[in-house]
């Protein structure tokens, strides 16, 4: 363990930056119909946030940047992509609070087998991402606390 | 002691450096991901808890850390990626199936994964462990969940091809996985969905069939039950379960314009007995998902009936190792909400199929949301939620008695969400819960119901862009199960980098000494005694940059059920200190 994390921090300090770019990974998009996630990149720059029906910081989250959306949107060009790691068993009801929360200006996907948030290694939610416009991944955090939706916004005008 | 602060150092060093740390690695023309999770406890014997009982100081011999940690290391480069993961348990946290699996093994395990994937447009391959499920995954499932410490991918090999997204073929082969060793039955499958509207060429809705099969080898599956009189009882009735197991599904989906339908059938063929009490050579299922949404309003719906569908991964391990959630071919969860209030969760349905074979019931969401659509930064979010469950008729094979059915669970859940604008808003929750007590005892023809009301007040205050407070009250009071609960919680965010907060739950019932709540003590000298309270205090803070996520907390943990993806775990009572890390990059 004292060894991983060792190796951890070298690899940390070692490397140079660049940018990750997003996978491509077949998800369901709102009306069930297959959506490759390579479909997203298209010149907007993006935030893309994993939530799932539990998590009431993710609901918070999606529902504050909801909130901001057309104020940023005076500013620049952008958009939300609001990803539900639901499985099976919730994903109906994922679906229903998509459409229930008024998340229809959101790009709203499903990823019930979990193939998204494995290639994205996330492992916990709400986690979110801030893309630009070529599918390069500039920016990511995870958790929420109310207000970190600022820096998300400032990222976004960076690009 | 000395691991967790030595790891206390190592978060916060890696915490420091993360601000010069740049975040993405290039390798050749591909890229390297990484991404950690460690979750690390260090238990503190509670002298209180000891005293009343609640905290058994022989349960945790083994050491007083314990760590569950992964760690994942991806390449990918066009179509093609590779990856490892490592999964220690060092040793593994008190309460997950892992801590109990350890208990008769060696106390620390690590267990690696690996893979090597092509995915084209249309067509893919991959080879290692595998992450998939057939429509619902009432017949088969691989996944990992990390909240309950367990991971049932199959080692083996997958390959899809897609025809114009009319037609879409899946097969696979592999070893599942349990716990922290890999089985030496096989399991295969293959999976086939047409889209006929893409067939028909429509293009306003969306209509599909699909069917499955799947099938798992296991040499000398046939059990045999010892019971009372000594004798091995044979419970084999429908014919020969040979060692082939072989499940069927078939689905249908229909969407047009926000009503959606999804139907599923499944069968087990052939199984053998792992429950002396019935037979379950034979089963079934069927699920029925309802959809309607229109603007912000949105019906969703699911009616499910199972029987003696629960499929094990290996069924002469069956009751082995805890809860057993990880020995599961298949995935029937409970359909319930899963709440996030703690006191809505003191009692979380577990399913009545474990004790009967069978379940019947459905649940209902509806979400509203009330809004001027130009006006942002004010609405009202409504939602309500209501869930049934009942046992179904069945024969006792071990007390040769029948049963009728008979409720189960019953729980109406209610929540409105109020924006009022953009520094106030406010969450008030109530829930009712009725719960058959007797249910565990199988042979108890009477039912015993508890009742319990559940109110919450949630408020989140804006101070500016970057401060804000939460608090949340609870109360939860209950006639017939363990008397009255209180819990609150007051939280305070500097966003976007840190996160404080306490809570604390307590048990108002004094007259009663609860096995969870308050107890009694006599002093010797005076012989009079003094009732106490018992508080369930935590305290907590999480840091956060950019691919980095450090949470550490301290406080006194109740015992009870802890539930992910609609599976649960019983977690022990224990008091200590948590420090959780994410890192990923």
């Amino acid at each position: 363990m004292k060894k991983l994390l060792v190796l951890m921090l070298g690899l940390m300090i070692g490397f140079s930056a660049s940018a990750q770019s997003l996978p491509n990974v077949k998800v369901e998009a709102q009306d069930g119909s297959t959506f490759s996630t390579s479909e997203l990149v298209d010149g907007t720059p993006m935030i893309i946030s994993f939530w799932m029906t539990t998590c009431k910081p993710c609901i918070a989250e999606l529902n504050t940047i909801n909130d901001y959306l057309y104020e940023w949107l005076e500013e620049v060009d952008m958009k939300v992509v609001a990803v539900s790691v639901d499985d099976s068993r919730t994903l109906t009801r994922a679906r229903g609070m998509a459409q229930g929360q008024g998340w229809d200006d959101f790009v709203c996907l499903y990823d019930k087998n979990q193939d998204f948030k494995r290639a994205m290694n996330v492992t916990s939610t709400p986690w979110v991402f801030v893309v630009d416009g070529e599918g390069n991944i500039v920016y990511s955090h995870s958790g929420y606390t109310p207000g970190s939706e600022q820096e998300l916004f400032e990222k976004i005008k960076q690009l | 002691m000395k691991k967790f602060l030595l790891l206390l150092g190592v978060a916060l060093c890696v915490t420091l450096g993360a601000n010069e740390a740049s975040a993405q690695i290039k390798a050749g023309k591909g890229q390297v991901s990484i991404a950690l999770e460690s979750n690390n406890i260090y238990y503190v014997r509670d002298k209180k808890m000891v005293e009343i009982g609640l905290e058994k100081p022989t349960e945790r011999t083994r050491g007083e850390f314990g760590s569950n940690d992964y760690l994942k290391v991806d390449y990918t480069q066009g179509r093609f990626s590779a990856g490892v993961q490592v999964d220690g348990y060092l040793p593994g946290l008190y309460g997950f199936d892992i801590y109990t699996k350890q208990i008769h093994q060696s106390k620390l395990t690590a267990f690696f994964s690996k893979y090597v994937q092509w995915e084209d447009e249309n067509w893919g391959v991959r080879l290692g462990d595998i992450y998939d499920q057939f429509g619902n995954g009432l017949i088969f499932r691989s996944y990992e969940d990390r909240a309950l410490a367990f991971n049932n991918s199959l080692a083996g090999a997958r390959a899809f091809y897609n025809f114009n997204n009319m037609v879409n073929v899946k097969v696979l082969a592999g070893l599942p996985r349990l716990y922290d060793s890999r089985l030496k039955n096989p399991v295969w499958g293959a999976d086939l969905s047409l889209s006929i509207s893409d067939m028909a060429g429509w293009s306003d809705g969306l209509i599909s069939i699909e069917g499955s099969y799947v099938g798992r080898y296991q040499k000398d599956a046939h059990i045999k039950f010892p019971v009372i009189e000594g004798e091995d009882l044979e419970v084999s009735p429908q014919g020969i379960p040979g060692d082939v197991l072989n499940m069927v599904s078939g689905r249908a989906n229909f969407e047009y314009k926000g009503f959606s339908f999804r139907g599923e059938y499944v069968a087990k063929l052939n199984d053998d007995v792992y429950n002396p009490a019935f037979d379950s050579s034979k089963g079934n299922v069927i699920n029925i998902d309802l959809g309607y949404s229109y603007k912000r309003f949105s019906v969703s719906a699911t009616f499910r009936r199972q029987e003696n569908m629960t499929v094990f991964s290996d069924i002469r391990q069956v009751g082995a190792i805890g809860t057993g959630n990880g020995n599961a071919l298949n995935y029937i969860p409970l359909l319930t909400r899963q709440h996030t209030y703690s006191l809505a969760n003191l009692n979380p349905y577990m399913g009545a199929s474990t004790h009967t074979g069978g379940e019947i019931g459905g649940q209902i969401d509806v979400y509203y949301s009330l809004r001027n659509p130009k006006v942002r930064g004010k609405y009202w979010n409504f939602h309500a939620n209501f869930s049934m469950f009942n046992t179904i008729d069945h024969y006792n094979k071990l007390y040769n008695t029948q049963a009728e059915g008979r409720n189960a669970w019953i729980d109406f859940n209610f929540d409105v969400e109020r924006q009022w604008n953009k520094s106030l808003k406010t969450t008030f929750f109530y829930s009712f819960q009725r719960w058959d007590q007797a249910l565990a005892k199988i042979d108890d023809p009477h039912s015993h119901y508890c009742r319990s009301h559940i109110f919450v007040a949630d408020v989140t205050y804006k101070i500016n862009k970057k401060h804000s407070l939460r608090f949340e009250a609870q109360y939860l009071t209950s006639e017939d199960y363990e008397g009255d609960w209180v819990a609150a919680t007051v939280e305070y965010n500097f966003a976007p980098k840190f996160s404080f907060y306490v809570s604390d739950m307590w048990n108002c019932e004094k007259m009663r000494d609860g096995i969870y709540g308050n107890y009694y003590i006599t002093n010797p000298d005076t012989q009079e005694g003094d009732h106490h309270l018992l508080h369930y205090y935590q305290v907590g803070a999480s840091f956060t940059h950019d691919f980095l996520r450090v949470q550490l907390s301290y406080g006194r943990n109740r015992a009870g059920y802890v539930c992910s993806g609609g599976s649960c775990r019983y977690q022990p009572a224990y008091t200590g200190a948590n420090l959780a890390f994410t890192l990923s990059f």
